[in-house]
């Protein structure tokens, strides 16, 4: 936590012109700042601009105005010098690349060589615990394992930073909350700095060392809760008493953020 | 899962065979009960002839295979068919080959270029209502001023209707990548033509599939048709316009012709779907054909 923060998002405003709608306030002055090796969540009803500020953390769209840094560089440096790795909703695979060769793709871009990317490859086969599917394409496992390699192709090059769309929003329930403490345990063994979109306060408060709360319409942040669960959590976490408050605590942080705006009603799950 | 593709490419063959049949059976009946003489409706003349002239029996039509060739010293009909199908298929594979690199880089300059895509693909359509036959003597007349070889022409030719179908599909194919898999290879800071190799190109596979299917055929028809147009090729084009003098002596000749300009197109379009089973091995079943 000495060290530079591992992203410093500073007075971000995004505005997308639509065609008919005119001008859309995104994300209107939001700053955040995760520390290295911090787990953070953006929460927050659809429209927020939570995706967004993701996306802008990736350098994939540049903001109207502000400024976005990854470990101390510009987003486009960050994202040239592969500081991050990324997971989708869809786990994105090719169907055309056998599993392994799915998560060698980011070590194919960086020009490791062969012998390198197949010991890479089956050392985060074994961390995400599916050491022999190697060899199978993508459309052979089901959508949990499909999920898993996502989450193997991210970090194959071993990025200090991950950066994930609601990647198990996919998934059934209690195949999401298996993956959830796969998750835990990888970024624990791995030393991983998290930014997580999701739109489920249970899988923000279980996942995360802090959840930021969000709005629409302008896109803001309205509240950064610490959620303060420690790091050793397991599934006896979800059955504390601690854990229910600190839902209820978001779920009030999102219903207060929304009544003070008089706005539409909030997805409360 | 491999049995159940042999199965059914023996479900295919047989009821490629039964559909033969049914046609050859509808014609001897109607070569069986027609009038001889053909007739008139209301006036029109509208139903055909039947004599043998007009129509061969269909058997005689396979027994013309195993005659002798007029003129062609003691060699059989299908022998001398085999050689000129031989020549066309070369100069339509060839053509084929030009025709979808000619495509595929259309395809590619009009997926980079939003400009160009809008620019060259109403020409790029247009190109197909021309006529064959106009263009067959400009093409000679500028190989001829090259001074490439005569078969170059039906090369040409034959590239130049099998390119349309596999620009248009291919083009398809390399827009279809889904908006997410852009994303990750944005996210790797991967430059456009490291997308193209790592996954537009694959992406459009499935897609140029059916393209190269339609090519494979147009390129044979190129080649015949060149063949007709300009003579001095020996190929299947050639044999249909000799056969068809001969019509008087040996009606059925035309159609054995007929018959090796049709199992050309069939093998072409064979070697197509050889290939794809080959490329698309690995993909999931629903993106096969």
């Amino acid at each position: 936590m000495t060290s530079q923060p591992a992203v410093n998002v500073r007075d971000i405003s995004m505005v997308f012109n639509a065609e008919k709608s005119g001008q859309v306030d995104a994300l209107r002055d939001v700053d955040v700042t995760v520390d290295s090796g911090e787990f953070v969540s953006l929460i927050g009803p659809s429209g927020c601009g939570k995706s967004t500020l993701l996306r802008l953390i990736a350098n994939l769209i540049e903001p109207t105005a502000g400024t976005v840094e990854v470990n101390g560089k510009s987003a486009k440096q960050a994202c040239a010098d592969q500081d991050y790795g990324m997971a989708f909703q869809q786990s994105g695979l090719f169907d055309w690349r056998s599993v392994a060769k799915n998560i060698e793709l980011p070590l194919e871009l960086k020009g490791w060589d062969k012998a390198k990317r197949a010991a890479r490859s089956q050392e985060m086969l074994d961390l995400v615990k599916l050491p022999d599917r190697g060899a199978h394409m993508p459309w052979q496992l089901s959508g949990g394992q499909q999920q898993r390699i996502a989450i193997a192709r991210a970090l194959a090059s071993h990025p200090p930073l991950l950066l994930m769309d609601e990647p198990f929003g996919a998934l059934d329930e209690m195949t999401r909350e298996h993956m959830q403490s796969e998750l835990l345990q990888i970024c624990e063994v791995t030393n991983t700095t998290v930014v997580f979109v999701t739109h489920s306060i249970p899988e923000a408060v279980y996942l995360s060392d802090r959840v930021v709360v969000m709005s629409a319409g302008p896109g803001r942040i309205t509240d950064v809760i610490d959620v303060g669960l420690g790091k050793n959590r397991d599934e006896g976490t979800r059955e504390g008493d601690s854990f229910y408050k600190k839902i209820t605590e978001v779920r009030e942080a999102l219903r207060g953020a929304e009544l003070g705006d008089g706005a539409r009603g909030i997805e409360d799950r | 899962m491999v049995t159940r593709r042999v199965r059914s490419a023996v479900r295919r063959s047989v009821l490629f065979v039964v559909a033969l049949g049914l046609v050859a059976v509808c014609w001897e009946i109607y070569k069986a009960v027609g009038p001889e003489a053909g007739g008139d409706i209301f006036g029109w003349r509208l139903i055909p002839k039947t004599n043998d002239r007009v129509m061969p029996h269909t058997w005689e039509m396979f027994a013309e295979l195993t005659r002798p060739a007029i003129g062609q010293r003691g060699q059989l009909v299908w022998q001398v068919l085999l050689g000129y199908s031989w020549y066309t298929f070369q100069m339509s594979v060839a053509g084929l080959i030009v025709g979808t690199g000619i495509g595929v880089l259309l395809a590619v300059v009009m997926a980079r270029f939003r400009i160009v895509e809008r620019g060259l693909l109403p020409y790029v359509v247009l190109s197909q209502t021309i006529p064959l036959i106009a263009l067959a003597p400009q093409v000679t007349a500028i190989r001829g001023s090259l001074d490439w070889p005569q078969w170059t022409s039906a090369v040409v030719l034959a590239a130049f209707l099998s390119f349309f179908p596999i620009t248009v599909s291919t083009l398809r194919g390399l827009q279809a990548a889904p908006a997410a898999s852009l994303e990750l290879m944005a996210s790797y800071a991967a430059g456009w033509w490291t997308t193209l190799r790592k996954l537009r190109f694959p992406t459009a596979i499935p897609y140029m599939v059916p393209g190269l299917k339609l090519a494979a055929t147009a390129a044979v028809i190129g080649v015949i048709v060149t063949e007709i147009t300009l003579g001095g090729l020996r190929g299947v084009g050639y044999a249909t316009i000799d056969y068809s003098q001969k019509v008087t002596s040996q009606p059925a000749s035309v159609y054995a012709a007929v018959f090796a300009a049709a199992v050309l197109g069939l093998v072409m379009f064979a070697m197509i779907v050889g290939c794809e089973t080959y490329v698309m091995r690995n993909r999931p079943q629903e993106e096969r054909g």
